[in-house]
């Protein structure tokens, strides 16, 4: 029977707050998973922001302090990882979250920790991005099913996603094992309808118990408790067994399987098709995949369509474990070309593959004809208007020239890329700017620069400013101060004003565990002992370029801090400056394009050869004025915005 | 083999807007969602905003009792809210002959278009809105277009477009709700300031989508 359904709008920030078992909402899949942990009786949860897991964290930050959770923005996923394992140590149900690159950082404290065990349980959100949507790669984090010893759960759905993470606390702690969450982009950020569980009335009591051979994992405990992972990874099975992840539908002799949101694509095709009575269709929801289903489905079908996005992971194992048990069933995947090795699966191609497999009419012989549409022009990401590292890096260019190699970094400013700015020569992981520009001008003898944003410097540019210096590398390092995690959301960073970081507004009222110290950048470049540190505000044109010169002309590391708020970020705060607002003069103007090659700025328009610029986009930050050598950008007189 | 059945029979009611980012039209997905899951209907709702930004592509789907996917699949738009020419025919694979298409016709021209033809007097430039429509009617046989951004204007305010495009949706007459239902549940708790302009661009989009709604009726039938 279905509950009524209640409204969800009014107080976005706090609905998964209610205490109403079967109430349905519609929630989106990030807020679905940090509903789930609070059914669970989470007490510890950290993360750092990555797209698309950036919601889990941020819905936390809204709601811990009501929830009696402990919360931080972690400087890293590394250390978001071990702040929390060792919160679990205490007894406490413990998570973090973070994108699938994070989980890489991470993998250091990650790999031991199934040795050690958990005494609360402790769950890991690792979101995926199929296509590499907003990340350097796509990857298959499944694989530390394998490879480390972690239960992996596969949702489909924001429900999926609820009832996982729900689940997932309870078994962490019946097998020590902490466990990994692993949305995709097409469950963290679609909306589903999910059902509400009961919120806990109790929570794990907190004690830490020291027990040094239990929690010290030196050679002679790690090889006891590598024996004991194999007993625990076994047992984790064996419950997995008993799950409700592996729901079975349809009467077929056709067998389908299919893992994550392909999932979701596939029932739907089967239900708008009515292909129920050839198919049957078996959701892995949960690695590893205990051998009892994957016998009980393979005996019952006469071949098997496996649908998963990016490795053919769950084709393989159905492979070994059909292998094991000579059961002798075709299977049909990746490996045989009905799927493609790469990227996100579409509803369309998942179809096509049904069809195909089905000996069905092909759906492009079904389709119309679609007219050939003219060109559409493209609208590609780039730093808005007013963005202050436009302005630093138009100065940065002009100073350096063309011939120097710029090592660029993970965040906004990674839009440096190409034309017109051109301060985006390599780029590889959060930190590694300045350790590129190390390893490059150490090579050529050439002085290079590292340009990275203020969260990303603390995140990973602190140890490689220190080998940097441990090396006296010809490297200027740019840190880009915009005094937020401005690409992943607006999180607070360690040089967040104490206000905004109590107050962020998406956030709620207050963003909890966060201390209200402000981080000096300049005090931590000193303190590490770099010598030539300039503070600059990128839109003093002459202190800027001073600054560059001097840093240019002089040998081995030298810091130059780039403080200047995201301007997104103050509109979003309310923060209204008193804004100037700007005009081109078209008797001046005399359209030598040199604005537009220079700073590529989308306030600045164009048309039939005219130059404007568009008032409702301008922040009149002036950088095209201090360009135009024939002051054709002036103020619009007295106007009060 | 037997032969499986090759139709459709899909249920329930797919939409999707299109539009650049600042247009509110997450927004507009948000209020949809919002209302018809206070009446009673499961919602999926999907979009797609990694790098999306303020002037970037945005679409974003609404799903009303289909099903679980949050993914519209080729042709099978029920209806189309454009809020910008050139995102509406960017969803041109979603729609069918069946799909209903309202399509503001104000365009937002990229910015790299100027800056491009400027710099290399090259480039294709933003294509004809005509054009763009006519390949719209070779896919979807009511395809309406209008300046909504006009009728957002004489409402009070060029934010209320998504207003106006929601207006159209419900004056199609084609969803589980009516236009005073949908105005019930949420314009009438606003705050009156907004809720004078909201309404009055909501209302501009209900009474266009049904003038052009009968009108079309009126020419299959003569």
């Amino acid at each position: 029977m279905r509950e009524e359904a209640t409204f969800v709008s009014a107080a976005p920030t706090h609905e998964i707050l209610q205490d109403s078992p079967g109430t349905r909402l519609c929630l989106l899949g990030n807020v679905a998973i940090a509903r789930g942990a609070l059914e669970a009786g989470v007490q510890f949860f950290s993360c750092y922001p990555g797209t698309p897991s950036s919601e889990v964290g941020d819905t936390f930050a809204r709601i811990a302090e009501e929830a009696g959770v402990k919360f931080e923005y972690s400087v890293n996923e590394k250390i978001a990882v071990e702040v929390a394992f060792a919160a679990c140590l205490t007894g406490a149900r413990s998570m973090c979250s973070m994108k699938h690159l994070g989980l890489n950082y991470a993998n250091d404290p990650i790999s031991t920790m199934p040795y050690v065990g958990v005494e609360g349980g402790m769950v890991i959100v690792s979101a995926g991005d199929p296509s590499a949507i907003t990340s350097p790669n796509e990857q298959d984090q499944r694989h530390f099913c394998k490879f480390l010893y972690y239960p992996v759960f596969d949702p489909g759905t924001p429900d999926d996603a609820l009832r996982t993470t729900r689940y997932a606390f309870a078994f962490s702690e019946q097998t020590r094992l902490p466990v990994i969450i692993r949305p995709t982009t097409r469950v963290c950020h679609s909306s589903g309808m999910v059902t509400l569980g009961k919120l806990p009335g109790g929570r794990n009591e907190i004690h830490f118990d020291k027990d040094p051979s239990r929690y010290v994992p030196i050679p002679i405990n790690a090889r006891r408790m590598r024996k004991e992972l194999t007993e625990r990874f076994e047992l984790a099975s064996t419950l997995l067994r008993e799950s409700d992840f592996y729901p079975r539908r349809g009467e077929g002799r056709h067998g389908i399987m299919a893992s994550g949101v392909s999932y979701a694509y596939a029932s739907q095709i089967l239900d708008d098709l009515g292909l129920w009575d050839q198919v049957t269709l078996q959701q892995i929801g949960a690695y590893p995949i205990p051998e009892s289903i994957l016998r009980d489905f393979l005996g019952a079908v006469d071949s098997v369509l496996l649908v998963e996005e990016l490795t053919p992971y769950m084709e393989d194992w159905v492979a070994e474990a059909a292998s094991r048990a000579a059961q002798q069933v075709p299977l049909f995947g990746k490996r045989t070309g009905h799927f493609p090795m790469e990227f996100e699966y579409s509803p369309d191609l998942v179809e096509d593959a049904v069809r195909q497999y089905l000996g069905m009419t092909s759906r492009s012989s079904l389709s119309v004809d679609v007219p050939e549409l003219p060109e559409l022009p493209p609208r590609p990401p780039v730093l808005c208007p007013g963005c202050p590292h436009r302005a630093a890096y138009y100065l940065v260019r002009k100073v350096f020239g063309k011939n120097t190699t710029y090592c660029n970094d993970i965040g906004c400013y990674t839009l440096g890329y190409g034309e017109p700015l051109n301060v985006c020569d390599v780029l590889l992981c959060m930190g590694a700017s300045i350790t590129q520009a190390s390893g490059i001008a150490r090579m050529t003898g050439k002085r290079t620069v590292a340009c990275l944003g203020d969260s990303t410097f603390f995140h990973s540019g602190l140890p490689a400013l220190a080998n940097a210096l441990q090396a006296r590398d010809d490297v200027t390092v740019i840190i880009l101060d915009n005094f937020i995690t401005a690409m992943t959301g607006f999180q607070p960073s360690l040089t967040s004003n104490r206000g905004d970081r109590g107050s962020a507004g998406r956030h709620g009222p207050s963003v909890s565990g966060i201390s209200k110290m402000r981080f000096s950048i300049e005090g931590v470049v000193r303190g590490l002992g770099v010598q030539d540190i300039y503070s600059v505000d990128p839109y003093d044109e002459a202190a800027m370029t001073e600054a560059l010169k001097q840093a240019k002309s002089a040998e081995g590391v030298n810091v130059l801090v780039c403080h200047s708020p995201c301007m997104v970020n103050e509109r979003r705060l309310g923060h209204h400056q008193e804004r100037v607002p700007l005009r081109i003069n078209v008797d001046k103007c005399n359209g030598c394009s040199l604005c537009v090659r220079l700073l590529g700025c989308p306030g600045i328009l164009v048309s039939g050869g005219h130059y404007m610029i568009d008032d409702e986009l301008c922040v009149g930050c002036g950088l095209c004025a201090n360009v135009c050598k024939h002051d054709a950008v002036e103020p619009i007189a007295v106007e009060k915005i | 083999m037997s032969s499986p059945k090759c139709e459709s029979d899909a249920k329930g009611w797919r939409i999707l807007i299109a539009g650049t980012g600042g247009q509110g039209a997450l927004t507009a997905a948000r209020v949809l969602c919002g209302v018809f899951v206070r009446r009673g209907h499961d919602v999926v709702s999907g979009q797609l905003h990694g790098m999306a930004q303020r002037g970037g592509s945005v679409q974003s789907s609404v799903l009303i009792d289909t099903g679980i996917s949050p993914v519209i699949g080729a042709g099978q738009a029920d209806c189309v809210l454009g809020f910008e020419p050139v995102e509406t025919a960017r969803a041109l694979s979603l729609m069918s002959k069946n799909t209903t298409v309202y399509m503001n016709t104000c365009a937002v021209v990229p910015f790299v278009v100027g800056q491009q033809l400027a710099l290399t007097r090259a480039g294709a430039g933003y294509p004809a809105v005509k054009d763009l429509i006519d390949c719209l009617k070779k896919v979807a046989q009511r395809v309406f277009s209008f300046d909504a951004m006009q009728r957002a204007f004489d409402a009070g305010s060029p934010k209320a477009l998504n207003m106006v495009m929601l207006g159209c949706l419900l004056g199609s007459e084609a969803l589980p709700c009516t236009a005073d239902e949908f105005w019930t549940t949420t314009l009438k708790t606003m705050p009156s300031k907004l809720k004078q302009i909201n309404t009055a661009a909501f209302f501009a989009g209900v009474e266009w989508a049904r003038e052009v709604g009968n009108a079309a009726v009126e020419a299959s039938g003569s």
